[in-house]
């Protein structure tokens, strides 16, 4: 009985994350782009694989494409392997693009460290009629190779492969290609003998791979790519992909399993009820039922929905669609400052911020790191549906297009933010290129997808159970009593602890259409986690669940509580974007701060978010309020210094950087 | 004097640059041979190099996409951007 370390390094997207995961039996992030993983992590090899007395440890790195790091997340794959001494690598190689993924296989083959092959992918290499002779590649290279497909669950090679990392531990290993002694200060040097690499691996390439169709022909493939990718309807296709995946979430498959569910909370609530008895303190009833039971269960009740939302997310991610997106929004990233690189952690920040936010450290130039860390909690995260669902269902009929219509106000902040940004720091002029793999595109598997749609339920759940089952109940009781610890009495709710505490911010808000302290106290739970949003205003209103288990709807009768919450549609329009448009949760902004390792960036990015939040929904309220009754909402005119002043201090920042600008550029000339 | 001398400098230059074509300019689905990248930023060369594209690869543009190229490399195939192309000699 030992154990031996083991280390998963590969190119990018050539399955080392699934390989993990079907090895260890976690569940971590993949998607069919590559980039996905940017920290290593561990995990042992699940005993159903593992025959032998040995534990195995694996390790998941990051993909790089050779020895000598480009981008971070290359840096931490060659940094281990070099410093840890693992026992075992396991070299990942993507068995449809041999000649690139060997040159990396060469370079692990020097570390005197046993390597196995793992030819992956090697499913998708029979359907293009490409054959590999693995045991002449294994005998050219010097090590054992053994042909997985990490996607399937049954006679998928990663027993054996299991098998032989135990067998080679210990092993000398020895390197098939001879790289002589080479002076890395001289670059032309170490040029020539990369260039002498990549021969040697061609030559292995052109004994072992036969292959019938050239990977450069023209394929269904790149026809697809042309119209997904076109630069007219990309957008509108992307748009009407988003609003499906919206309708069926929300509008038509959503309602009803949320239906079912929410059922079963009302059972619960009624147990409990019945179990309490008539006897127990009014009091602390009303924390247990309407605090605990009734904002936690508002909350969970739109678990359904987020778990099919990220279903289809899930799929759309593992077709390979989003790479595609990528492609599409590149030139106005672009334009702003911003490369096709900060696309990933905005698709990413669709789930959770917090990951989109951390994979920003993949990003080398400083501004544009900080820049997209900044703007990413701008996409509508996982936690921010339910209040969408919300308010959609309460006064919008369950529009499907207004989710969908929340995604693309998202981007377009995040395109102006980086075009005002650009502007501040003065580095206008500054261009990068933008080079991306693009993945295949496949049919997602579904198990997949049910995978990352129940770690996101369990995730959710998690935090329903503990930050906002500990929020409600804190709002319940701040709203119960007053600052005397009275109980407050019926018709003075105003002077409760929350009501007092509420109220400056809400006046703050009257210009924007809601200025009521019980929407201010909701907006600002919100910032403890997104969620909050909904339970506080379950809470305060009294309302134990929104959705209604008679009718098939979302929102129990829309009309009643849009009636409760006293708000016109376009008020809630504007608070609904509010809340999804200001400074993202403490967690996120915990994540800002590490990644832009900067404090004045990490102020001015707060400032910023809340002055883009505030605007925004000004001119919702207002200009909407003027559209539906043809005048201006309440108090246009404070609203309006507060928007002018935000702009003009945003103005004459952006009038300093461009000085800036302009002598960096006199200076450069 | 100097200035004349300059001046031929540089008009040989630019009938030089006229001469050479970049990967923007590449008919689509033909195959070229990578003559040169030309860019001063060395790290990004040589990450280029990790992916293999550098002078005496092979190169096919696929399809233009989104003010973008689709370029098939080594198996691979590669979304990049109008500038990375113009700096791709062929």
């Amino acid at each position: 009985m030992g154990s031996i370390r083991v280390a998963l390094a590969g190119n990018p997207n050539s399955g080392k994350t699934t390989l993990f995961n079907a090895l260890t039996g976690r569940l971590e992030r993949v998607g069919n782009w590559a980039g996905v993983t940017i920290e290593k992590k561990e995990g042992y090899v699940k005993k159903s694989l593992n025959k032998t007395d040995t534990q195995i440890m694996v390790v998941d790195l990051p993909g790089a494409y050779s020895m000598s790091p480009f981008t971070s997340e290359e840096s931490i794959a060659s940094d281990y392997v070099k410093n840890e001494n693992p026992d075992v690598i396991i070299n990942i190689v993507d068995a449809t693009n041999l000649s690139r993924s060997l040159f990396f296989t060469t370079q692990l083959l020097e570390l005197s460290i046993p390597v196995v092959i793992a030819l992956n992918k090697s499913d998708l290499t029979r359907k293009k009629k490409t054959k590999i002779n693995v045991d002449r590649l294994s005998e050219l290279l010097g090590c054992p190779v053994i042909e997985t497909v990490s996607t399937k669950s049954r006679d998928n090679g990663l027993e054996e492969l299991v098998y032989k990392v135990v067998e080679v531990k210990g092993n000398a290993q020895i390197a098939p290609f001879d790289a002589e002694e080479v002076d890395m200060s001289d670059k032309s040097s170490v040029e020539a003998s990369d260039k002498k690499r990549y021969e040697f691996v061609k030559g292995i390439v052109s004994q072992v791979e036969n292959r019938q169709i050239s990977s450069s022909a023209q394929t269904i493939q790149d026809s697809i790519d042309r119209i997904l990718a076109n630069k007219w309807l990309g957008i509108p296709i992307f748009a009407v992909v988003m609003w499906v995946v919206f309708s069926i979430s929300q509008t038509y498959v959503g309602p009803f399993l949320a239906d079912i569910f929410v059922g079963w909370i009302d059972l619960f609530y009624a147990w409990v009820e019945r179990l309490i008895g008539e006897g127990a303190s009014p009091v602390l009833t009303s924390i247990l039922l309407d605090g605990i039971i009734g904002g936690v269960g508002a909350v969970v009740g739109f678990l359904p929905l987020i778990m099919l939302l990220f279903f289809l997310l899930a799929l759309l991610e593992d077709c390979g669609y989003m790479a595609r997106v990528a492609v599409v929004m590149d030139p106005f990233f672009k334009k702003v400052g911003l490369s096709g690189k900060s696309i990933i952690p905005m698709i990413l920040g669709t789930g959770c911020a917090i990951p989109g936010v951390m994979a920003t450290r993949t990003i080398k130039n400083d501004r544009q790191r900080r820049t997209t860390a900044m703007l990413t909690p701008f996409m509508p995260c996982g936690a921010k549906l339910p209040v969408i669902a919300l308010f959609s269902g309460a006064f919008f009929n369950d529009a499907a297009w207004v989710g969908t219509l929340m995604y693309f106000v998202g981007i377009a902040i995040i395109v102006v933010g980086a075009l005002l940004v650009s502007r501040i720091t003065g580095e206008k002029y500054s261009r990068s290129f933008f080079i991306m793999e693009l993945p295949e595109y496949k049919f997602p598997s579904i198990k997949r997808a049910v995978v990352s749609m129940l770690s996101r339920a369990k995730a959710f759940i998690i935090k329903a159970g503990t930050i906002i089952l500990l929020c409600n109940a804190a709002v319940q009781i701040m709203q119960t009593f007053n600052w005397k610890f009275q109980v407050v009495a019926e018709g003075a709710e105003n002077t409760s602890i929350l009501a007092s505490i509420a109220t400056p911010f809400a006046i703050l808000l009257i210009p924007l259409g809601f200025g009521v302290w019980q929407l201010a106290a909701a907006s600002i739970t919100g910032f403890i986690a997104k969620e909050n949003v909904v339970g506080t205003i379950a809470v305060l209103y009294g309302i134990t669940n929104f959705i209604d288990t008679e009718e098939l709807s979302l929102v129990s009768d829309g009309a009643s509580v849009a009636g409760i919450l006293g708000l016109s549609s376009v008020a809630a329009l504007a608070y609904l974007m509010f809340n999804l448009f200001t400074p993202p949760c403490f967690a996120a902004i915990g994540a800002m701060n590490a990644e832009m390792e900067s404090k004045k960036w990490l102020l001015g990015a707060i400032a910023f978010q809340f002055g883009m939040g505030y605007t925004v929904a000004f001119i919702t309220y207002q200009v909407g309020t003027l559209i539906t009754t043809g005048s201006f909402g309440i108090a246009f005119i404070p609203g309006l210094i507060i928007v002018s002043m935000i702009i003009g201090c945003i103005a004459f920042l952006v009038k300093k950087g461009n000085e800036r600008a302009e002598k960096n550029l006199a200076l450069s000339v | 004097m100097e200035s004349v001398i300059m001046s031929r400098v540089f008009n040989r230059k630019k009938r030089l640059d006229a001469s050479v074509m970049n990967l923007a300019q590449a008919n689509i689905n033909t195959e070229y041979v990578i003559k040169d990248i030309r860019t001063k930023d060395r790290e990004f060369k040589n990450f280029l190099f990790t992916l293999g594209c550098y002078p005496g690869e092979k190169v096919t543009v696929i399809s233009a996409l989104a003010e973008n190229y689709v370029i098939s490399l080594k198996d691979a195939k590669y979304c990049i951007d109008k500038d990375l192309a113009k700096a791709i000699i062929i």
